[in-house]
């Protein structure tokens, strides 16, 4: 709901986590381009909806509330005396937390990683397979932190409506490059947009939290907000009495990954996808960008207003009633007709960092899987390409350990060390990083991480439930050497 | 690992590099290793900022930190792979600036290398002006003269990654 607030001079949104968002002109004016307004049809959580069917929420709602938290963060800052900041600062580090999403793919990372994925013939052995070859010859998909600037900087709408291209410029910095001319301090308020206290984080774990429904995202942003601090050098902080609120915030990242952004459900459907896709791009069919080259020519045209979720719904689509290929026919249908991949056989590992290990049991998995899966998939004569061999990302509470030694502190990668949350120690006035704090529990967790192999398959035989539960069986033992 | 950091073990490999990040060093290296290798051509996707090291991608160091923590556990699933023919080519020919033997002094030359090159393949400063590249590493506490940035300038061309 958009409002006028009576004297003309700003519009007032109310969001559902944030209540009252206020907005000036320009930024109702940035909020109302196509550009801006494709964000409405792009989920945030992907095809979280499958597993969850109210988490239908747009990255056009969580960049409102990014906005929003940045709206305050400049406010408590400025009201602490802590920062002075000009109006035209305050402007742009508005802007680009409102922008900061502006780059995303359809479905997300979904469509942005098509160029990163393995096919199951490339994992495991297959006879008479040559050498593998990775071509790097030709510019992939790029980032979409990339695509964000491409579009800050050249769409047209969103030119005008930020007042002019060397604006636009500055704004696609400030989530971009460091500029020698911009102050300290403001330098780093903007870092909050990508950092581990970050307000894109803090603002969809609490937005994903309530539309899925799934309570561990719910943290203390009031308390977190209320204690930020600014030191002398322009380094960015908590006060100590909100290290529980930090580490809560962290714990309820990581809890959050588990249990919404790894479900096996949503992982397994958005692999498929990824696969489908990746499978019509080999087939040069539908006009899917077929390299990096075209999706820069496609978001800085006037067809980025298409370039939303539907833009792969109308894919799969189209595969279903016009694509010969088995597996691409089996792939589009499970996903169109919400029928996931079976989860075959998961392996959670949680591993350490700072030690080398013996092969773990996912490890054992993905060896085996290697060595055996070929020969299964013939003996029940499914397509080897309907199993889908993957992992979730290494998922860390902190960016890194605690350090030990002193020497290590002084060789930290000060940009590594940027992103992490920082703290204020009473009677000190710079902050140490929370891992460094002896008795927080990051510092003890930090050097942990979490990791999840799965083995899934595409199955729609009139035998499913039987065959299922056969191959369930058949591939028990494989997290066993 | 998956395609795109495939593609990051082999580029290292392919220079003759070890795969380490345990140190400020080792992850500097890595950083300005692969910002080179994609200014010699080879499109591994990974998109750079400016900051305080010179450029610096985010989105590497998340998949460094992957691949070290399949390589911990005896997991290389950049084995059975090669780079194709055109790209283990243009690495070859740029396999001689990492020859330094020691890892100080290999980051020291890989963060001007890198940094020379970014300022001016995104036209924040002419290569001709060598001074205002000296100036602005020194905005950033780079302790590099401007006989270091020609230095740095000539190499690049000589490795074909900046126009002679």
């Amino acid at each position: 709901m958009v409002s006028s607030k009576g004297d003309g001079a700003e519009k007032l949104v109310v969001d559902s986590i944030h209540g009252d968002i206020h907005l000036t002109n320009r930024e109702l004016e940035v909020i109302d381009t196509v550009s801006f307004q494709r964000l409405r049809h792009l989920k945030q959580l992907a095809m979280s909806q499958m597993a969850y069917p109210n988490a239908t929420h747009t990255r056009f709602a969580h960049s409102l509330g990014v906005f929003a938290i940045m709206a305050r963060i400049t406010r408590i800052a400025k009201a602490s005396g802590q920062i002075n900041l000009s109006p035209e600062q305050e402007e742009r580090l508005r802007l680009a937390a409102l922008l900061h999403d502006i780059g995303h793919y359809p479905y997300s990372h979904l469509m942005e990683q098509i160029d990163k994925i393995r096919l199951i013939k490339e994992q495991v052995e297959v006879p008479d397979a040559g050498e593998k070859t990775i071509d790097k010859s030709g510019a992939p998909y790029p980032e979409h932190d990339f695509v964000g600037t491409l579009i800050i900087t050249k769409q047209r709408d969103l030119i005008e409506a930020l007042g002019g291209k060397r604006r636009a410029k500055e704004i696609a910095n400030l989530f971009g490059p460091k500029r020698p001319t911009e102050s300290k301090k403001s330098l780093q308020l903007s870092k909050l947009v990508h950092s581990s206290l970050d307000m894109d984080r803090l603002d969809y774990l609490l937005r994903d939290s309530q539309a899925t429904g799934v309570p561990y995202g719910q943290i203390d942003i009031n308390y977190l907000l209320s204690n930020l601090r600014v030191s002398p050098s322009g380094a960015v902080g908590i006060s100590e009495k909100a290290i529980p609120a930090a580490e809560q915030f962290l714990i309820a990242r990581f809890f959050m990954h588990r249990t919404v952004y790894y479900h096996k459900t949503t992982f397994g459907m958005e692999e498929a996808c990824r696969q489908l896709i990746h499978r019509l791009r080999a087939q040069g069919k539908y006009e899917i960008p077929k390299d990096g080259k075209e999706i820069e020519e496609l978001v800085t045209s006037e067809a980025l207003g298409t370039f939303t979720d539907a833009y792969v719904d109308e894919i799969v689509h189209k595969a279903i009633i016009n694509n010969d290929d088995e597996v691409i026919q089996t792939l589009a249908k499970s996903i169109q007709k919400r029928r996931p991949p079976k989860l075959l056989k998961e392996v959670p590992v949680l591993g350490s960092v700072e030690q080398s290990h013996e092969p773990h049991k996912g490890t054992i998995l993905k060896q085996n899987c290697k060595h055996y899966l070929y020969n299964l998939a013939k003996d029940f004569n499914i397509p080897l390409e309907q199993f889908i061999l993957c992992e979730t990302p290494p998922l860390r509470l902190e960016r890194r350990g605690p350090l030990v030694f002193a020497e290590d502190a002084m060789k930290t990668n000060l940009e590594e060390e940027e992103e992490l949350i920082k703290v204020f120690v009473t009677g000190e006035d710079e902050p140490k990083s929370l891992v460094d704090i002896p008795y927080s529990l990051i510092s003890r967790c930090a050097g942990l991480f979490f990791q999840s192999y799965r083995l899934y398959v595409i199955y729609e035989g009139d035998d499913k439930n039987s065959v299922i539960s056969e191959l369930c069986n058949k591939v028990k033992g494989w997290d066993k050497a | 690992m998956d395609r795109q950091q495939i593609g990051v073990k082999l580029t290292i490999d392919a220079l003759n590099l070890p795969f380490q990040i345990n140190s400020f060093e080792d992850r500097l290296i890595m950083q300005k290793t692969i910002y080179l290798a994609q200014a010699a051509g080879i499109n591994l996707g990974y998109y750079y900022h400016w900051y305080l090291h010179g450029p610096y991608s985010p989105s590497l160091t998340r998949d460094e930190f992957a691949i070290a923590t399949d390589i911990s556990v005896d997991l290389d699933e950049s084995e059975g792979w090669k780079l194709d023919d055109s790209s283990s080519h243009k690495l070859q020919k740029i396999r001689g600036i990492f020859t330094e033997n020691e890892r100080d002094e290999l980051a020291k030359k890989l963060e001007l290398l890198a940094s020379v090159h970014f300022l001016i393949d995104r036209k924040q400063v002419s290569e001709v002006d060598t001074s205002r590249i000296t100036s602005t590493l020194k905005r950033f506490n780079k302790d590099f003269s401007e006989k270091d940035v020609k230095g740095a300038l000539g190499e690049l061309k000589a490795y074909g990654l900046l126009q002679g």
